[in-house]
């Protein structure tokens, strides 16, 4: 079950370009392209014709043609030609809301009369030239949910990412978790420890020592559907933790849009935000290099979780103090499924 | 053509919507009830006509009328092809006339 009337993110802006990308979001397989204007469409992956995916077909003048018997169809999901044939009595396919907005491509795989471009997330690191951004893209076999528990729950990363931006002390610095509304925040502040490793880089590429204790924070925002956006920095230890001045620390935002394409798949678009250095094009490059790497050692954990859970898709699960931001986060998404599922609008 | 034919050509259809589908080449009359459409009523009748999507859209099953007013459900002919009542697709078009006299 997903919560179908939300913006999920599709796509990044670059992988729709002059041709037709086929996704499956929230189970709805569509197929994006650029319209007239170069204006982004989402429609149902289906001709009206024989039922082959538009996906494999081509974008001419603005037009999606279909790539099995050239019929020509409109982003409203209506016909507009087909070779030797009348088209007026073609039944029309699904359209669904799109928009591109900071590099992504997002749709609205519900109803498209609910659809909001004012209910779009909005972030000030994007387009923004005191940020810098860089991301990717994983496609996980997994639900949804386990890549939120993931994020919710940092401890993880002690044993995950041993070599990166794991060490003991997350173990040993209890989290907090709050609610307010649908957005739950998970904290944890450690004081005065050794960078770990990708955070001794980033202070050297901001000319501070990375050799002097530091003061460590994580704070994990889960927001719906299935966002979850983790500031992370670190300061010179006694410098003011999260609140010192920016020249005595390093930060950044881990962004996070887990879009579900099936109960047991996403598409994880995952990247970093960063406050320093923006202008560093191969500061970019090498964060998202290293963000990659480190990310991708989530993956086989995450699939070979799944598969147990389908395996044993009744045994109950422990849920512990470290798990409560993706238990908070479980909440929100229920009790908004609840609501969608009995017509109240979100 | 009958006298009794030309005048059914021009009566109206009755409220049960049944109607006489009369072939002028073969002379068959062939009686379309509510629940049938014309082309099933053909096909029984051992009449081939060409069909593809049985619902109006595609117009392969197009046949020429000679005779009596088509009720036109289909969306392959344009309102003006309609209105000269001259073809009709009998996979889902019915008759406004008590018989509609095909070129078959």
């Amino acid at each position: 079950m997903f919560i179908k009337n939300a913006w999920y993110v599709a796509a990044t802006a670059a992988e729709v370009q002059d041709k037709p990308l086929g996704r499956t979001i929230c189970g709805e397989p569509m197929v994006l392209y650029r319209g007239e204007a170069n204006k982004v469409a989402a429609l149902e992956d289906f001709c009206p014709h024989r039922g082959a995916p538009l996906s494999l077909g081509k974008v001419c003048n603005g037009k999606l043609v279909c790539g099995y018997h050239g019929l020509e169809m409109g982003c409203d999901g209506k016909t507009v030609s087909m070779p030797g044939q009348r088209v007026r009595g073609f039944p029309a396919i699904r359209s669904f809301a799109a928009v591109e907005r900071y590099g992504f491509i997002w749709v609205w795989p519900g109803d498209v009369a609910e659809a909001d471009e004012s209910k779009l997330p909005v972030f000030e690191f994007f387009d923004n030239p005191q940020w810098a951004y860089g991301g990717g893209l994983y496609h996980i076999q997994c639900n949804y949910k386990l890549m939120i528990d993931n994020l919710m729950d940092l401890t993880h990363e002690t044993y995950v990412h041993s070599n990166s931006i794991g060490q003991k002390e997350i173990d040993e610095v209890p989290c907090t978790t709050k609610v307010e509304g649908d957005h739950v925040v998970t904290s944890r502040f450690m004081e005065n420890i050794e960078a770990p490793p990708f955070w001794k880089m980033a202070l050297r590429h901001n000319n501070l020592a990375d050799d002097v204790p530091v003061d460590r924070w994580q704070i994990c925002h889960f927001t719906p559907p299935s966002h979850v956006m983790i500031e992370v920095g670190v300061a010179h230890a006694g410098k003011g933790g999260y609140d010192a001045p920016d020249e005595s620390k390093v930060y950044s935002m881990v962004v996070d849009f887990i879009t579900p394409e099936t109960e047991t798949s996403i598409l994880y678009f995952w990247g970093m935000a960063r406050k320093f250095q923006p202008q560093n094009a191969e500061l970019t490059d090498a964060i998202r290099e290293g963000q990659g790497k480190i990310f991708a050692e989530d993956l086989d954990m995450l699939e070979r979780q799944q598969r147990n859970l389908t395996r044993y898709p009744d045994r109950a699960l422990l849920m512990l103090n470290i798990d409560a931001g993706g238990v908070q986060s479980r909440r929100v998404i229920e009790r908004l499924l609840t609501q969608e599922n009995n017509g109240v609008a979100a | 053509m009958s006298d009794h034919m030309n005048e059914g050509a021009s009566a109206p259809v009755g409220p049960d919507g049944v109607f006489t589908l009369s072939l002028v080449k073969s002379g068959k009359q062939l009686q379309v009830p509510a629940d049938q459409t014309a082309l099933q009523v053909l096909e029984s009748a051992g009449i081939d006509v060409p069909m593809s999507c049985g619902q109006g859209i595609c117009g392969t099953c197009l046949t020429r009328v000679v005779g009596g007013v088509p009720d036109h459900r289909d969306m392959y002919l344009s309102g003006e092809e309609q209105d000269a009542n001259d073809q009709f697709t009998p996979c889902c078009s019915r008759s406004k006339t008590a018989v509609l006299m095909l070129d078959l």
